[in-house]
């Protein structure tokens, strides 16, 4: 990802000047930009095969076609999205590198969308089939209690304290948070659940094809337009961490120079 | 695309920077205690996460029961709310007060429901696996909610294919859980 940043793209505004958007540079680059017309190809496939081509099922009718989104969303954020927070955060704790700090970020900000696309998707989905928009069961449960943990990750990541203590922290809970994706996963069969199991078994036959097409369908665009959106994520959050770290060497130049010569070896105000 | 990232504070409207303290700290002598203190916190709190999550999974077998074991346990249940989980095995008819009453049963065991309370969805009918709260009023079980369980196989809706009611494919699964 970092070798698609070029120079001038983490130049920015200088810190005197507070000029207009043009002085940003892009975070689009050639590679987003194609991840950004396949997602828009795969979701108007989707679209396709989802509403118009896939049947309706045997007992649930029309409604099958929110298993198309619900869980593929769920997949990619829990998954996915958390996946990478996780691998981030460890690589931050044991080496302080600053790009998996913003990349553990980025990845879980747009997978609390996706986990909130999740919950909302599979409210709407229980209403026609269990009869009800929500109730506690052990898997649904479980998941709004990530849903809650996350948005306590992103509240940590913007905490007014020094930014690497803070990184740490947002670190650790990143860490802390994974082990609650594991509690999901096992739900269903570690307790009696009202959500079903495991779909995807492999020696499901019962699966229609253009169903299995519309749910790849599902997972290839739901993937994509996750992928899209980290990377533009991750470079606006570069993007404001190289401004922070310019406008402290000139924040320090000042006082410097407003200090006089002896005035930081007097130990400052 | 550009958004309110909070390190981008330090910048004024007016293009100046806001004054950071750069005075170096002290380094603290408390923080080595603080340090073991926050250990303690962290180990504390989740030997407390350990211990809910272990009381959820001994106490979900409780809370919701197969028809089997609601009516062996039915003594010590009393008339405590449970949730009882089952596939309805006769026909749901409605009485005179306006009650939906029919048959569930798992493992053979059957069990009278007498349901009060919000329709269930449509997909509620002879063959499904449903869950239902409620408790015991003698030999029948007084519902307040029907929830339908929906099985893991789709199966696309053709016209050759014969209606669910003919072609009751839902079996009462070995859910058996932890407990």
């Amino acid at each position: 990802m970092t070798t698609e940043m070029s120079p001038e793209s983490v130049s920015g505004p200088s810190s005197t000047d507070q000029s207009g958007p043009e002085s940003f540079s892009t975070t689009a680059s050639k590679v987003t930009t194609v991840l950004g017309w396949l997602s828009l190809a795969s979701i108007a496939a989707l679209l396709a095969f989802g509403l118009l081509i896939s049947p309706p099922e045997i007992s649930q009718g029309e409604s099958v076609r929110l298993f198309y989104i619900h869980v593929p969303s769920a997949i990619v954020c829990l998954y996915i999205a958390f996946s990478i927070t996780f691998v981030g955060s460890v690589i931050y704790l044991r080496k302080q590198s600053v790009f998996w700090d913003l990349v553990a970020g980025a990845s879980a900000e747009v997978g609390v969308v996706f986990l909130g696309f999740t919950l909302a998707t599979g409210m709407l989905w229980g209403k026609p089939t269990w009869g009800t928009y929500w109730t506690w069961d052990p898997r649904l449960t479980s998941t709004a209690v990530s849903f809650v943990l996350y948005l306590g990750y992103l509240a940590v990541r913007r905490l007014d304290m020094d930014p690497v203590a803070r990184s740490k922290r947002a670190a650790i809970l990143g860490i802390i948070s994974f082990a609650n994706l594991i509690i999901i996963r096992y739900s269903v069969a570690w307790w009696r659940s009202l959500h079903q199991g495991t779909t995807l078994d492999p020696r499901d036959t019962q699966l229609d094809d253009s169903m299995l097409v519309s749910f790849f369908l599902g997972l290839v665009a739901l993937s994509l337009t996750f992928a899209w959106l980290v990377i533009h994520r991750f470079r606006v959050a570069w993007l404001e961490h190289q401004l922070e770290a310019q406008q402290l060497e000139v924040a320090i130049a000042e006082r410097t120079a407003s200090a006089g010569p002896t005035g930081l070896a007097a130990g400052g105000a | 695309m550009v958004d309110n990232w909070p390190h981008s504070s330090l910048q004024r409207s007016d293009g100046s920077l806001t004054e950071i303290d750069l005075t170096p700290v002290e380094p603290s002598s408390t923080a080595s205690r603080n340090k073991l203190r926050n250990r303690l916190l962290m180990g504390g709190v989740l030997v407390l996460l350990g211990f809910v999550l272990f009381q959820a999974l001994t106490s979900a077998r409780v809370f919701f029961r197969n028809v089997d074991e609601a009516v062996a346990e039915r003594a010590e249940i009393g008339d405590q709310t449970f949730r009882m989980q089952g596939v309805v095995v006769t026909e749901p008819a409605e009485n005179s007060r306006g009650a939906i009453t029919f048959q569930i049963a798992f493992n053979d065991v059957e069990a009278n429901i007498v349901h009060i309370g919000e329709e269930p969805s449509d997909l509620f009918e002879l063959g499904m696996p449903v869950v239902v709260e409620g408790h015991w009023e003698g030999d029948v079980f007084a519902s307040t909610q029907i929830l339908v369980k929906h099985s893991e196989s789709y199966v696309a809706d053709n016209e050759d294919r014969p209606g669910v009611g003919e072609n009751p494919t839902y079996e009462s699964e070995s859910n058996d859980g932890v407990g």
